[in-house]
């Protein structure tokens, strides 16, 4: 899965020969910061080519979905996701002999053309790339179905929530804002964004009362900005900090959540579209 | 002096050796014992066998900490940034042998006079695929290091120059192997184990030959077949034989008892655990092998079927006490399950098993001593909240055994997550699924080895700053000097061991992100810890 250093290394030799060479590049990702990001990360190869593994995923099912499963991931044959041809293949060339030739029980697959096999390389090659870079995972499996119950979840939010929160006012539009189950869930459980805006006071030793922005508090500092925009500093053990936790909502009710409270809530808010 | 008959014992093992009275960079395994070595080495990731991390040596100690100033700083250069993680950070702790630190950060070693912080050599290698996020350091036998590669190949350097000697593939990075460990060395064992679960294959640990590295065993964390012991807690043998658990953190050793431990990694697929009903023997694991043939003696199992992506790696601390009035062998850790684990090091039998960050993903815990899983606590298609943060409750950085106060130190993570599963078909794949982490805070925690309770425990108080985290970071050191050294806000910190006080802190450019460590040289007790692309030194004024 790590195709891209044998691309750089041998590009030219081993691509020429290919129909891959002439394909476009792959249809960039939805979201091509995390699934790059992952895929840089985790070692792997550029995302394969999305149009020819489209044309690869029918003929796929055409011809060998009958013993390797509908996705690949095995039946009477063995799954091709762990398949070490596959893994090692780059554009066809190491899955091509094998389809050509058939080896063991397998038939041999003589009709098929040098394109629809590296068609159906880079369905296998999408295949694995989509089990394996799991920054691809929250667009992939992205469900706005909670199974949830919105009404309970409605009485969930006036009982907990409604002190703070409306959905008519801060909270409008917020099931479109975050429209699947995994966003919404994690934002209302933990709106991390928010965490960020801490504000604080701090008491010197004369008495002195300053509040503003938060910009470092440790075991060992404390530094703010005024309303007026002044940057303070002082050392922590020197002064009392106060800090207003805009969290401290979403943090008392950590504690308390069922699995269900959560799912009814989610329910409810992806209904305030 | 027992260093100089250590070199000598090495000049016969490595048969090059000329004249003993030339300073030469050398290391015979033999001569390291289970919590004793010379003040003038670190030869070991963890320092010694034991994975204790705590040093005799008291020159710097709570009364002149006030005099501890910067010896030299070695900052890394001419790196570029490391695909998919940018600047390079020191991860590894380095070896000191003979007055010169040995270090890595993946792809690189690189050798560094520790009197003064230069630069000897610097070896580089041109990796073709695998994680660089990590590297823990080198191993040593004789005049001869180990290194291990991004893309699982395990190259031996001379110390002296850093010329390569040999490498061997170990893994096929193709499968998602990849390899970061430090390699332990063991009489003539040089060990080694591998990382990576984003697809599901297969961990090991293997044993080479320091002199050829020649294969002479291999263990796999999973039964080779149905009908092998252990083979009825997979349900059939592709899950068995695509279960993961992988080994990237160097175990500990006990030369009497010749028993080796290790921390096995998280099961495969890792959110996932339709496919692979059953406990997962040996995932998320404690193991005893012997080290002469890779034969399991004992095991013990954090986190049975795991569901949480967590692995078991974080060191198993060797140590001796005595419990109800008798003296013990004994070995603790601090698991990312969130668990603190007791067990006497001979047979794997539980003496502690409790919570330290969280918990509510297990019932309790089974006759063995071990976490049963909730199974309503495991991710679900619409999220599961579980009050232990989504990278555990621990992660690989090095904790501490202190003999003094017999608290066993960790830097903890507490909070919460939510834990989903993504692929619910019968076939899952790789991840399959993932966590969130929620309201998360870190924490510094004495542990009492009889009980588990936190002695004591520091929560790093507050918001991130602008370039550096708040919260404690790196591994921990603690010597006879009544002081443990750890990462807390960018700082490196002396705390008090008993107490839990502060009693010293330097600011570094970075937050800390190895484990700090401590030796002699001249006369002169150093203090060395890497903070992101540096590696500090500090000694006592006037010394």
């Amino acid at each position: 899965m790590q195709r891209q250093f044998l691309y750089s290394l041998f590009a030219t030799a081993i691509l020429l020969p290919l129909p891959g060479l002439a394909q476009q590049p792959a249809k960039p990702p939805a979201h091509p910061n995390r699934a790059s990001r992952t895929a840089q990360f985790l070692g792997l190869g550029p995302a394969p080519d999305q149009a020819a593994a489209k044309k690869g995923k029918v003929l796929f099912g055409q011809n060998c979905s009958s013993c390797h499963g509908e996705n690949a991931r095995g039946g009477e044959g063995p799954n091709l996701l762990r398949s070490i041809v596959v893994l090692h293949d780059q554009k066809g060339e190491a899955i091509g002999k094998v389809v050509r030739s058939g080896p063991g029980m397998m038939p041999a697959f003589t009709n098929l053309t040098d394109q629809q096999i590296y068609q159906i390389a880079e369905y296998l090659h999408e295949q694995v790339y989509l089990a394996t870079n799991r920054g691809t995972y929250g667009e992939q499996y992205a469900t706005s179905k909670s199974s949830g119950n919105a009404q309970k979840g409605k009485e969930f939010f006036a009982a907990h929530c409604a002190s703070c929160h409306s959905v008519t006012g801060d909270l409008a539009h917020i099931g479109s804002k975050y429209p699947t189950v995994d966003a919404i869930q994690n934002r209302f459980l933990w709106p991390r964004s928010r965490q960020q805006a801490v504000q604080g006071t701090v008491t010197t030793p004369s008495g002195q009362k300053i509040t503003g922005k938060l910009k470092q508090l440790n075991d060992f500092d404390v530094a703010l900005t005024d309303a007026d925009g002044h940057y303070h500093y002082w050392p922590r053990q020197q002064v009392k900090v106060s800090v207003q936790h805009r969290l401290a909502g979403h943090r008392a009710l950590l504690p308390v959540y069922t699995d269900a409270d959560i799912h009814n809530l989610a329910a409810y808010l992806l209904t305030i579209k | 002096m027992k260093f100089n008959r250590l070199v000598l014992a090495l000049a016969m093992i490595a048969g090059a050796f000329q004249a003993p009275a030339i300073y030469a960079q050398t290391l015979d395994p033999h001569t390291l014992t289970l919590f004793q070595r010379p003040p003038k080495v670190w030869p070991t990731y963890n320092g010694d066998y034991s994975g204790r991390r705590f040093s005799t040596l008291k020159q710097i100690n709570q009364s002149n900490l006030g005099q501890l100033k910067l010896a030299w700083m070695y900052r890394i250069t001419g790196i570029p940034p490391l695909r998919g993680v940018g600047s390079p950070q020191i991860k590894s702790t380095p070896l000191l042998v003979d007055g010169i630190l040995y270090f890595t950060v993946a792809d690189h070693v690189f050798a560094v006079n520790a009197h003064t912080g230069d630069l000897i050599w610097r070896y580089d290698w041109v990796d073709h695929g695998g994680h660089l996020e990590g590297q823990r350091g080198v191993g040593m036998y004789g005049q001869w290091l180990y290194f291990m590669t991004p893309d699982d190949w395990l190259i031996s350097l001379e110390a002296k120059n850093g010329k390569e000697r040999w490498r061997k593939k170990i893994a096929d990075v193709t499968l998602q192997y990849f390899s970061s460990m430090a390699p332990l060395v063991v009489k003539n064992h040089v060990l080694v184990g591998v990382g990576g679960d984003a697809m599901d294959v297969p961990g090991f640990l293997e044993a080479r030959d320091p002199e050829t590295g020649a294969l002479q065993w291999r263990w796999w964390t999973e039964p080779l077949k149905k009908g092998d012991p252990g083979s009825d807690t997979w349900p059939n043998q592709a899950a068995m034989r695509h279960g993961g658990g992988m080994t990237w953190i160097p175990g500990t050793y006990d030369p009497k008892l010749n028993l080796l431990y290790w921390g096995t990694g998280n099961a495969n697929p890792v959110y996932a655990g339709q496919s692979r009903k059953g406990a997962n023997l040996w995932t998320a694991s404690i193991v005893a092998l012997n080290p002469d043939t890779g034969k399991l003696a004992w095991w013990f199992q954090a986190s049975p079927h795991d569901t949480h992506d967590w692995d078991n790696v974080e060191t198993p601390v060797l140590f001796d006490a005595t419990i109800d009035g008798k003296p013990r062998k004994l070995l603790a850790q601090a698991t990312r399950s969130g668990y603190f684990f007791v067990l006497d090091r001979t047979n794997g039998k539980s003496l502690v098993s409790k919570p330290f960050s969280g918990g509510n993903w297990s019932k309790g815990i089974d006759e063995k001593g071990q976490p049963i899983p909730n199974p309503e606590k495991q991710p679900l298609p619409d999220g599961s909240l579980i009050n232990t943060p989504a990278g555990g409750g621990t992660n690989w950085p090095p904790p501490s055994y202190d003999p003094q106060t017999q608290l066993f130190y960790v830097n903890a993570q507490l909070g919460y997550s939510i834990n989903y599963l993504y692929d619910t078909s019968a076939h899952p794949q790789g991840y399959g699924g993932g966590g969130q982490s929620l309201d998360t805070r870190s924490a510094l925690l004495a542990l009492d080895i009889r009980t588990g309770d936190a002695r004591w425990k520091h929560i790093a108080g507050g918001k991130a700053g602008l370039v550096k985290s708040a919260g404690v970071t790196g591994g921990i050191l603690t010597t006879a000097g009544r002081l443990l050294f750890t990462g807390d806000s960018g700082r490196l910190v002396a705390f008090d061991p008993a107490s839990g006080k502060i009693l010293w802190s330097q600011i570094l450019a970075k937050n800390v992100s190895n484990g700090p460590e401590t030796f002699i040289l001249n006369g002169k007790q150093y203090l060395v810890v890497g903070a992101g692309d540096t590696l500090y030194a500090f000694t006592l004024a006037g010394h």
